[in-house]
């Protein structure tokens, strides 16, 4: 059994520490972590605990300042717990000279001219706006005069601490060595997955790459944990995230097809989990990076698209989007589900040097979808709309004849899909120049061929009513 | 493990690595660096590697600083990785403080008056945000709150502080020797953009056409004999709070490539006043408990969100460090394709210091052939508030194909036009031009016109008389312009509404779905233009 003294505490970061009465110091048994990829982690740390009889404290400094203190749950059998604290409140100048007021401290005041020191006692009156203190029969605010004062405090009041404190204050019938867990959940570590996917068009592949990245922005140093990621949406209840997340599903149209192939990846209720196979050490401001997904010659594709709301003419042609499109299904070449995250795409330039094309978001996809991402805007494909004329059919149905003029400034022939979207309830096509088909209830695409360095012009005449 | 001596990292390590053979990877032998006009660039290093034939931690050093560690990818790499790390846990007066929670350090005060030095041994009790207590044997003071000049001094860099970022990969066991190796990531930082001049001739038949690239390395990374390319498209990005790699946000989330070059100014500028602030915070301000005449701010929340960055000036080029010009002569050839974007290369390696800008001509064309005119759209508020005044735009039209004489992409800038005179050139205004590929047609509006005057008036009595719903529209332009002049006027057209022209005294023409009328008006003289708007009826 060891004593810490008070400013030792904050040397050992989640580490486990007794000051009240005692515990034991050492390390974790075992170190958990299962780390959610919304900014959430559940902790949970193994100790051997020496415990003599009585009522005790035990403090867990250095844990994050991001725990959800409401979490906290510590398990010993032999010992009765009593209560649970976590003391977020910070020692600060500040803090320190409001938990003075009406205690006392001491004043040291140098002379300007001569810099001889006097020492004199002060009671603190008051912090509001200004330090306000007495002095013997005088009342100050402190450095009104501007003259150098320094201010020394005898003690750290209790509950102020350098770093947020946890502690449970528990009963021991009798001394025991007790092996204790310590869970709680915690802000601060979190993972996404990165992908990089290095597309070859003239082959029609590409190789992907996925990349686990853990960050951790906690405060402390997990050492030596034994990790695992949980993919999947933890429902957070009227949080920030659910709201997150319905946008991000609105937002992105890039799963063409949703898969329903099944993987060898290890699943916890509706969730994938991912370990980490050896013990893992992640310091506080780090990012780690693991490997999980390392394929290559997965067919894929590219491909253009643009999608026009409503009827209009514009001066300036529009870029067509640009999508890379391929499928992570085990024909393709992958068979692997891939968790919500970024996916950075590259493609080889002239001598041969992978250059960085653009990226996207893709959410939790299950193995088998068909993915089209959109990687940029096409600089050399362009669509100028041009609304040719409405007719007002009746009082509920109008005609309009648009025309898209699709140029196509590459060496190569490209087809563009063009989608006229988001149509009132009753839509037909009257004439068209090139034969489309509807894609939706409210959206027709036709698919629009342009020859190398060539422009084609697409017409038809739609007409919409409700 | 064996520690390999030569190359454990000092004092700065961290902990946790110490248990592993260590190398370190000291700079990169050549780097090529594409720069992006969203404020990144990708950095691709080559390396040279001597590699133990035992599992070992190998750390970049030399890095830029502003590295997105999940866009590191390391080729030619032919050993397991396990994983890698990015920690930047930097060194820093806030970090250092942090973590040295609990240790020792020395208090130095210099006594105003007599100049006396003081020592005193202190332990730092806590330090934060809002400030920092230290215990001596008197008790417990705060720091920087008593008026008098104090300093610290520590005795070591806590462990896990990092006086660079550091870039780490942990490699399974595999061959010894020595190797070549790659390592490319995307970082903040970087920026080009196009500006072009144009001059135009007096007839408005031609103009001559020259584009210029402004280089930028805003970082605190100096690229020595960088092969440097840019990339000139819109990538789809997203903002850096999602994973992605924009600092101003989706690109989905602005309409244009002129909302974009604003946005990224804007940050330019912000990243620049961060750099202001610090520089004026030198000295690290603590918080202290309240008192009669300052309170000083959270400098160290502040110092946070500038480390990032470093120094950011605008493009404006106000308190640049060095700015390089490469000559007047075109020195950057055409651009080559790079998926659906276009690859320029500057065709010599080049440093690109911190803080530094560069410019190279990457196009040069005379005798363009164009047009000019003075241009003005009637849309449905001209017609409500035909007392408002009204100033065509004078306008330079023209195509982006070789046989008018350019025939290149041309990627988005601000062109600047000047007009030669007797006296010599003039600037006569400026307009943004957006990315145009080859074939397209390009309008730039200039300047309002002078010496021309536009009156708008309509007339609805014919319409009152008949069940009919029309009005009368007619605009008179005066040329007080000592020569002939071309004046288009557009008439714009509701999307919902059907509305036909009729009865218009000038040639009916169509343009990018507008109506539109060429009207040549003698030099001092008047000339009219009148039509009608029908609404159409129901078929």
């Amino acid at each position: 059994m060891r004593r810490y003294t008070g400013w030792l505490v904050g040397l050992s970061s989640a580490g486990l520490v007794s000051v009240n009465v005692l515990a034991a110091g050492g390390e974790d048994k075992q170190l958990s972590l299962t780390i959610y990829n919304k900014d959430l982690a559940l902790v949970e740390h193994v100790r051997e605990l020496d415990v003599p009889a009585g009522k005790q404290r035990i403090e867990f400094a250095g844990v994050s300042a991001q725990i959800v203190p409401e979490t906290v749950s510590f398990l010993a059998p032999s010992l009765e717990l009593i209560e649970q604290n976590f003391d977020y409140d910070l020692l600060t100048p500040a803090k320190l000279m409001e938990k003075a007021v009406g205690g006392r401290v001491q004043i040291v005041r140098i002379n300007p001219a001569t810099g001889a020191e006097t020492t004199e006692l002060a009671q603190v009156l008051s912090t509001e706006g200004g330090t306000i203190l007495r002095i013997g029969s005088r009342i100050e605010v402190l450095r009104e005069d501007d003259l150098p004062t320094r201010v020394i405090f005898d003690k750290v009041p209790e509950n102020l601490r350098a770093q947020p404190t946890l502690s449970v204050l528990v009963n021991a019938a009798k001394p025991v060595k007790e092996t204790a867990r310590l869970t709680y959940l915690t802000r601060g570590l979190t993972w996404a997955s990165d992908y990089v996917v290095v597309f070859d068009e003239p082959k029609g592949q590409a190789a992907i790459q996925g990349w686990i990245t853990l960050r951790n922005t906690s405060g402390s140093t997990f050492t030596n944990a034994r990790a695992q990621l949980v993919a999947g949406d933890v429902n957070l209840v009227g949080s920030e995230e659910q709201w997150w997340s319905m946008w991000q599903q609105r937002r992105s149209t890039n799963q063409r097809a949703v898969g329903t192939e099944s993987t060898g990846r290890q699943r916890l209720g509706d969730y994938y989990i991912y370990p980490i196979n050896q013990a893992t050490t992640i310091a506080n401001n780090q990012s780690k990076q693991v490997s999980f997904i390392d394929a290559s010659g997965v067919k894929a594709g590219k491909g253009y698209e643009a999608t026009f709301w409503g009827f209009s003419s514009s001066d300036e042609p529009q870029s067509a989007e640009v999508r890379v499109r391929f499928s992570n299904s085990k024909a393709a070449g992958l068979g692997e589900q891939l968790p919500s995250g970024v996916v950075r795409v590259y493609t080889r330039d002239s001598r041969g040097q992978p250059q960085f094309i653009g990226e996207d978001h893709i959410g939790h996809t299950s193995a088998g979808s068909e993915l089209a991402l959109k990687i940029g805007d096409a600089f050399d494909v362009t669509i100028q709309p041009t609304l040719e004329n409405t007719t007002r059919i009746n009082k509920r149905t109008y005609q309009y004849m648009m025309s898209y003029t699709v140029r196509n400034a590459r060496a190569e022939p490209v087809s563009v899909t063009i989608r006229q979207d988001t149509l009132w309830r009753v839509n037909s096509v009257e004439a068209e120049s090139i034969k489309g088909r509807r894609t939706d209830t409210d959206s027709f695409a036709w698919e629009v061929p342009v020859a190398a360095n060539g422009e084609t012009t697409l017409r038809f005449t739609l007409r919409q009513g409700w | 493990m064996r520690r390999l001596l030569a190359t454990v990292a000092l004092c700065t390590a961290p902990l946790y690595a110490a248990a592993q053979v260590e190398v370190v990877s000291a700079q990169p032998d050549s780097v090529s660096v594409t720069i992006y006009r969203d404020l990144f660039a990708l950095v691709t290093e080559t390396r040279t590697i001597d590699l133990p034939a035992e599992p070992v931690t190998l750390a970049f050093d030399g890095v830029v600083e502003t590295l997105l560690p999940a866009s590191a990818v390391i080729s030619a790499l032919d050993r397991g990785l396990e994983e890698r790390n990015y920690d930047y846990d930097q060194l820093a007066p806030a970090s250092l403080l942090r973590k040295s929670i609990g240790r020792t350090v020395v208090i130095t005060r210099t006594l105003p008056g007599s100049g006396k030095v003081t020592q005193t041994r202190a332990v730092i009790e806590s330090a934060n945000d809002d400030g920092v207590m230290l215990r001596t044997t008197d008790g417990l003071e705060a720091l920087s709150c008593s008026g008098t000049p104090e300093g610290l001094t520590f005795e070591e860099i806590p462990d896990g502080l990092q006086p660079k970022p550091r870039l780490s990969i942990r490699l399974a066991a595999g061959q010894p020797g020595k190797r070549t190796i790659k390592l490319s990531y995307i970082a903040q930082g970087f920026a080009w953009r196009s500006d072009y001049v144009a001059h135009l001739d007096a007839g408005g038949r031609s103009f001559d056409l020259t584009g210029w690239v402004t280089l930028r390395n805003v970082t605190q990374s100096t690229l020595k004999q960088a092969e440097v390319q840019v990339v000139a498209g819109r990538l789809n990005l997203l903002y850096e709070d999602e994973g992605g790699t924009s600092t101003i946000g989706a690109t989905s989330d602005f309409e244009s490539e002129t909302e974009l070059q604003e946005a990224r100014q804007m940050r330019l500028e912000e990243w620049e006043e961060d750099r202001e602030d610090r520089e004026l915070d030198l000295e690290f301000l603590y918080g202290c408990y309240p008192f009669g005449k300052r309170s000083p701010a959270p400098a160290a929340l502040q110092y946070q969100r500038q480390r990032m960055y470093g120094r950011f000036p605008d493009y404006g080029g106000g308190d640049l460090e060095e700015v390089v010009v490469t000559g007047m002569r075109a020195s950057i050839r055409p651009p080559e394709a790079l998926a659906d974007y276009h690859l320029y290369r500057v065709p010599w390696p080049t440093d690109l210091n911190a803080r530094q800008t560069k410019q190279a001509v990457f196009l040069q064309k005379t005798g363009i052939r164009s047009e000019q005119f003075y241009g003005f759209r009637v849309s449905e508020e001209t017609l409500e508030e035909t007392d408002e005044p009204i100033q065509p735009e004078l306008t330079l039209g023209f195509t982006n194909s070789r046989a008018a004489g350019i025939g290149e992409p041309l990627p988005a800038g601000m062109v600047r036009a000047f007009m030669s005179e007797a006296e010599g050139d003039i600037f006569i205004g400026e307009a943004l031009l957006d990315d145009k590929p080859v074939g397209v047609p390009i309008e730039l509006a200039l300047a309002g016109a002078m010496d021309l005057a536009l009156e708008v008036s309509v007339d609805e009595d014919a319409a009152k008389e008949s069940d009919e719903e029309f009005v009368d529209v007619e605009l008179r332009v005066s040329n007080a312009k000592g020569r002939p002049v071309t004046v288009e006027v557009r008439q714009q057209l509701p999307e919902d509404i059907a509305i036909r022209v009729e009865r218009a005294n000038h040639r009916t023409g169509r343009k990018f779905g507008d109506y539109v009328w060429r009207l040549k008006v003698p030099a001092n003289s008047v000339e009219s233009l009148t039509y009608r708007l029908r609404e159409a009826e129901v078929e």
